[in-house]
């Protein structure tokens, strides 16, 4: 099945891909293409032009700067499982890249693209709502940051307007390697897209834990009551249980194909609680 | 229970010493096909080719109420637009008479273009022929078709009901059997106990990695060619039918086939481009997209199986009453044959006295039903091999313990009174299997471990009222060298290197010097379909045969030379011998070139007929098939009690194949065939909403990865009492059928509570899970 | 669409191709002649197509032909060939690894892609980098000995064989040799059951005693210092002392 019609430009710079953007009503940017192929593929968006970001190699930067881990929109899952510095400082992302679909696509898909595509069920999500991540958006009017959690608006629907550019993820860095713990439900082992996945983090200081859900609401979600209920301080397996049931409370899934919705607002309970345990023995590394 | 089993010990077996037969040699396709050369039929392409796409039903029933195609036809770079119209209401024929001389089923027909009404979502109504697949598809978006919506039925049971729409006329039902042995109502008298279960399995998807494909094309004498992906050579008669052409008019020349089991055995492409490449006069190409192929072509059959047996306390079966209901889908395909399959292997590889089977098919407005390997068999295990651990469970016995009791043994009548004649491993084969598994994985709090197996039957050959046959040539070369030309289909197995290997033995060359030239109806001898698990029981007899002439002919003249008598005379390695000698010796090529010499004849064309027989009585009594395949495969499982995730820890299949021409096919077989039968347990579920698709493509229908399952342990028995060469059973189709049933019984046995539908999906587990406790805290 | 021309090179061969902007790496490829790379599902999701992109492996259907304009692609057949086969190439041909050989072009590139990184991979990261290649033929253990046949093949030196750790860390047994074809052990005694010590390598040309280290382990069998090559996974009975 061939892709529909569509102007193809490939800037060499970030200023010529916002210009582009800008002049180009109809124009989608493209990242890795394992999503917006697929969906041009079978019709179910239609675009004028692509703008493709592969150029840029700045975009594809991995750096620490001022207090915090910046991953460039355009590095691929593949460079984040390869980043000595995603391991260290957000292993909880680093474990949710290794669920990510499958290893050759891994090495196309880009984590800006996994979040500006803004599927209920994007794998990134919920670990980078639980390292309280920033998206920086940039127009050629400026730069933003926004906070993760008001940049998912709707299933696949963010607050990016037309003109601008996801163009980093900023995490915030702490002392020492965060407790975390990640889970995923799919219905095999690799490229599964999510039923219900996980994510739980907290400082070494051991403060305020930041829990996020996946595939279980119109749009990724921090599970705020629950991370209320726990606060900071040590907790007793009764807080623990407490929070994952209001956790599963908050989510509001749907069934689809995949899974009914009263199975993942079961499995969003026991998937927090699993995330919990683990933060609360220190967070040793799991995968799904 | 089902730990620490031993293996039942074997029987003495002598097997002749073999040089290559039975040895893993390389096969002859594998290299080709490593290193990229190896063409499929998507990867020709000759000039002033055309592209052809086909419109198909995005509804599920529906009147067709207009059909607009000229704005299609006036889109520059379309070659020709064709409607039912064009085709003259063209039938496809979807029984199989054309492999085996028999008339067809009536009603068995389907149109090649859907005309007035469609019947399920993806059904052909047109066909555009254009320079580019773009703007073939482009195209078909300018077809301008209207529907009016009928009523649909979706449920072969609701399909019976007075009311329903009829698919299958006068009644919707495409076919019924019923067996009758013995007498039921005595033998439950006498049980001390009876276990009643129902089953269900959903529709399959084949999922081969290459979408259906072809290339037809006219050539200087008129005769359409098709290069085509398929199980079958001969549908070259179906084309000739439907286009209104002799049957020497029509060429297949199949490919080395991408996957097929099954999906491939009936027509897909190939009329399609027969009436574009006659009416364009043009090559034209078709290539399925995944999505295409998935709702185009056939599924395996959803059953719905209820099983009644009677027991005494030791385990013995006095009585079984089976019901088997089948969903034909839209059109009847091969369902009758299903049917069949399930009906007789109902009851399992057990010995019962009074047996009743009823089993009916009735269609439904989704993708037609038709083979699948195992066809009907395998899901008649899913249901068998669960009842009988039902049956242990009721009567607190050891399920190996339940079958021992009643397993066939040599010589014992099947539900249809077919004594088996070959060795019925089975108990043999159980133990191995579960002996393999090792020790039990430690349960934790929240996983439960289980451990479940099934034992099985499965023919091979086909249904003998077929009256099957097959042909091979085979030819030595004056440099020795020798050539196979055989019109078998080589779908992944090792068919054709099956043959090689065999004339390798007999004629003493080298397997690496063995050509075959396969699969064209016009140019290699006709071998039937690469179905049924016929092909090395056929065509490897025939190739016996064939090669086994020749042998005779050269050793004797070999004989004259060295002044010897022809049996001193070995042929191996290139060399006739006397005896083992290396002294008294010619080469094959200077024999072969003595041989042509004198006129004695180096080729030899020879046919195989497998038993021919009438059909069964109106008790469903009588011989069924050749032969019989035993085995069994055992896993263990460890189940998430929160989750219901199922996780496969060991697997162990072992199954006598008679004798393993290449071992490391045999083995291939067996690892692949049991892998699907796994994802049909756990993950596999082609399924429908209101006739609509929920399940297009690879992203939403699941099949295994090579993370999900680990290796299954392979155990290869041989009895060397099989009907093919060298004492070979098959194995293509057996491999998968005891898989699905042992993973079952696993999960049964973890929770202590059985999922009686597949897949085994974590939501159905969570829920027998939650009717357990609610069982257990209201008792 | 305008179209416009960009250079591919594919397998060390330069070729300027013109084409549309919605054309995909894959389509331009088979048109171009590499039909080994294959079209399975035109979505990521089964791995036929895949081929090296600038050395890293890709599903060829989610890259646009203008995105690879002046990349280098090596697909399958840019490995080897018949004449003068990849050494992975062979090792899929001569372990059981190819069936019907649809997914096999893409097999080998990921492989490729694993061995150029990791040259002695566990039996869980051979998995775990294939895990995006769909195989419905084999079951994918022969294709998992096809790598570990790769991986020791590739690691020979020729002098010492490599040794490798297995899952349960034990060393694979260095003394294990390729066998000679024609040496047919006794069959007979009790039952009929597969003498492990009776193979013959996988082609027929003559024997490389070389000293090859058999690091192939299916998961769960027993290390057998018979071991042989190609590998696949069977277990003899140990009631008759076959094993």
């Amino acid at each position: 099945m061939t892709l529909p019609a569509f102007e193809l430009f490939r800037p060499a710079t970030l200023d010529e891909a916002l210009q582009i953007l800008a002049e180009t009503p109809g124009a989608a940017p493209l990242g890795g293409g394992t999503c917006l192929l697929v969906d041009l593929r079978h019709r179910k968006r239609s675009v004028d032009a692509l703008v493709d970001l592969g150029r840029i190699e700045p975009l594809r930067a991995i750096r620490i700067d001022d207090g915090a881990l910046v991953l460039g929109a355009m590095a691929t899952i593949a460079d984040l499982l390869d980043s000595p510095q995603v391991m260290e400082s957000a292993p909880v992302l680093h474990a949710a890249c290794k669920t990510f679909a499958a290893p050759l696509v891994r090495n196309r898909a880009t984590l800006g693209g996994n979040i500006a595509h803004a599927s209920p069920a994007a794998d990134a999500a919920p670990p980078l709502l639980a390292l309280d991540a920033e998206v920086e958006l940039q127009s050629p009017t400026g730069t933003r940051r926004l906070p993760m959690a008001d940049f998912f608006l709707a299933p696949c629907q963010t607050a990016r307007t037309d003109g601008e550019l996801v163009t980093a993820i900023r995490i915030p860095i702490s002392n020492g390697t965060p407790s975390w713990g990640y889970e995923k439900i799919g219905l095999r082992k690799a490229d599964a897209i999510s039923v219900v996945s996980a994510a739980a983090v907290r400082g070494q200081d051991g403060g305020t834990v930041r829990i996020a859900l996946g595939a279980v609401a119109p749009v990724p979600i921090r599970a705020r009551a629950a991370e209320e209920r726990l606060g900071s301080g040590a907790w007793s397996a009764a807080d623990i249980a407490e929070a994952a049931r209001l956790a599963g409370e908050e989510a509001r899934p749907i069934d689809d194909v995949r899974g009914s919705a009263a199975y993942r607002k079961r499995q969003a309970e026991i998937l927090v609680r699993r995330c919990l345990k683990r933060v609360a023995e220190g967070g040793e590394a799991r995968g799904a | 229970m089902l730990e620490n089993v031993q293996p039942k010990p074997l029987p003495d077996v002598e097997l002749p010493e073999l040089h290559q037969v039975g040895k893993p040699l390389r096969r002859v396709d594998a290299l080709g096909k490593a290193v990229g050369a190896t063409e499929y039929a998507a990867d020709f392409a000759l000039t002033d080719m055309l592209h052809a796409k086909v419109l198909r039903s995005p509804v599920p029933s529906a009147r067709i109420v207009r059909l607009d195609v000229s704005k299609a036809r006036a889109l520059p770079g379309v070659a020709c637009v064709m409607t039912g119209d064009d085709t003259q209401g063209a039938k496809l024929n979807t029984d199989m008479p054309g492999q085996t001389g028999r008339a067809a089923r009536t009603g068995s027909d389907a149109p090649v273009l859907a005309t007035d009404s469609v019947r399920y979502v993806g059904e052909p109504i047109a066909l555009v022929a254009a320079e580019t697949v773009a703007i073939a598809e482009r195209a078909l978006e300018l077809i301008e078709i209207e529907f009016e919506e009928r009523p649909a039925v979706f449920d072969p049971q609701e399909a019976m009901k007075p009311g329903a729409p009829v698919l299958f006329e006068p009644d919707n039902v495409v076919a019924r059997y019923k067996i009758r042995k013995g007498d039921l109502d005595a033998g439950m008298a006498e049980a001390d106990v009876v276990v009643e279960n129902t089953f269900s399995v959903p529709f399959i998807e084949h999922a081969y990695l290459e979408p259906d494909a072809g290339v037809a094309w006219v050539d200087g004498q008129g005769v359409i060619n098709i290069r085509v992906c398929t199980q079958v050579v001969e549908h070259f008669r179906t084309v000739a039918r439907a286009l209104g052409v002799p049957q020497n008019r029509i060429r297949v020349r199949g490919t080395m086939v991408g996957g097929g089991f099954g999906s491939k055995e009936d027509v897909t492409v190939e009329i399609f481009l027969a009436f574009l490449a006659r009416e364009t006069g043009r090559p034209v190409k078709l290539v399925y997209t995944r999505e295409e192929a998935f709702a185009a072509t056939s599924k395996r059959h959803p059953f719905t199986i209820t099983h009644r047996t009677g027991v005494k306390k030791d385990g013995r079966i006095t009585a079984t009453q089976i019901s088997l209901v089948a969903n034909s889908g839209a059109y009847p395909y091969l369902t009758p044959y299903v049917l069949l399959y399930a009906t007789a292997t109902a009851t399992g590889p057990y010995k019962i006295d009074n047996v009743l089977v009823d089993s009916v098919a009735a269609p439904t407005n989704q993708t037609f039903t038709s083979a699948f390997r195992g066809f009907g068999a395998a899901q008649a295990a899913v249901a068998y091999e669960q009842q009988m651990d039902e049956i242990a469970k009721a009567l607190g016995l050891d399920p190996l313990e339940v079958r021992r009791v009643n397993y066939l043994k040599t010589g014992d009548p099947t539900a249809t009174g077919q004594a088996v004649k070959s060795a019925a491993w089975l108990e043999e084969t159980a133990t191995r299997a579960l002996h393999a598994l090792g020790e039990r994985t430690e349960e934790t709090p929240t996983r439960k471990i289980g451990r479940g197996f099934a034992s099985y039957f499965q023919s091979y050959g086909r249904i003998m009222w077929f009256h099957d046959t097959s042909r091979a040539w085979v030819g030595v070369e004056q440099d020795g060298t020798a050539v196979i030309r055989c019109g078998v289909p080589d779908i992944g197995a090792g068919q054709s290197n099956s043959l090689c290997q065999i004339a390798a033995e007999i004629l003493g060359i080298p397997l690496h010097q063995v050509t075959v030239y396969a699969t064209d109806s016009a140019v290699t001898p006709l071998a039937g379909t690469s179905t049924a698990t016929r092909q090395l029981y056929m065509s490897g007899n025939a190739v016996c045969t064939a090669a086994t002439s020749i042998a005779a002919r050269m050793k004797k003249r070999a004989a004259e030379k060295l002044g010897v008598s022809e049996d001193e005379i070995v042929l191996a390695d290139g060399w006739a011998r006397v005896g083992e000698s290396p002294q008294a010796a010619i080469e094959m090529a200077e024999l072969a070139k003595l041989c042509a010499g004198e006129g004695i004849a180096l080729s030899e064309l020879a046919q195989f007929n497998a038993p021919f027989v009438d059909g069964l009585d109106e008790n469903g009594q009588g011989d069924i098939w050749p032969d019989f395949t035993f085995g069994a495969h055992a896993v263990e499982v460890g189940v998430d009690t929160e989750t219901g995730q199922i996780e496969l820890l060991k697997s162990a299949a072992c199954h006598d194949v008679g004798r393993a021409i290449n071992r490391s096919a045999v083995h291939g077989q067996i690892a692949g065939g049991s892998h699907q039968g796994l994802g049909y347990a756990l993950m596999e579920d082609f399924s429908f909403r209101d006739g609509f698709i929920q399940t297009p493509s690879f992203a939403e229908y699941l099949i295994p990865t090579t993370v999900d399952l680990p290796a299954t342990k392979v155990i290869i028995l041989e009895s060397g009492t099989g009907i093919g060469p060298f004492g070979a059973k098959g194995i293509g189709e057996p491999s998968l059928t005891p898989a699905a049933p042992a993973v079952a019984n696993a999960v049964a046995d973890a929770l202590g509570v059985r999922v009686h539908d597949l897949p085994l999906t974590p939501e159905r587990v969570l829920a027998a899970l939650d009717r357990a406790r609610e069982g257990s805290s209201s008792a | 669409m305008e179209r416009k021309p960009i250079r591919l090179t594919v397998n060390e061969r330069t070729h300027d191709v013109v084409c549309e902007p919605n054309a995909t790496l894959l389509d331009v490829l088979r048109d171009l002649g590499y039909t080994d790379v294959k079209s399975g599902c035109e979505q990521g999701d089964c791995g036929a197509c895949a081929v090296m992109l600038d050395g890293k492996a890709v599903n060829s259907c989610l890259v646009l032909a203008w995105q690879a304009d002046g990349c280098g692609i090596v697909t399958n057949r840019g490995l080897g060939s018949m004449d003068a086969p990849h050494v992975i190439q062979e090792a899929f041909a001569d372990s059981g690894g190819v069936q019907c050989g649809f997914c096999t072009s893409g097999m080998v590139i990921a492989t490729k892609a694993l061995l150029d990184r990791n040259p002695d991979p566990t039996e869980d990261e051979i998995r775990e980098a294939l895990s995006g290649n769909l195989c419905r033929c084999t079951g994918y253990g022969q294709i998992i000995g096809a790598v570990r046949l790769a991986a020791a093949r590739l690691n020979d030196s020729g002098s010492s064989p490599a040794s490798s750790q297995s899952e349960d860390g034990r060393e694979a047994d260095s003394a294990s040799r390729l066998r000679v074809s024609g040496d047919a052990s006794p069959h007979g005694g009790e039952g009929r059951e597969p003498d492990p010590t009776d193979h013959v390598p996988a082609s027929d040309r003559a024997a490389k005693d070389d000293g090859e280290a058999s690091s192939l382990r299916e998961e769960g069998r027993e290390h057998n210092p018979a071991d042989h090559v190609p590998v696949f996974d069977e277990q003899a009975d140990g009631g008759d002392g076959a094993c």
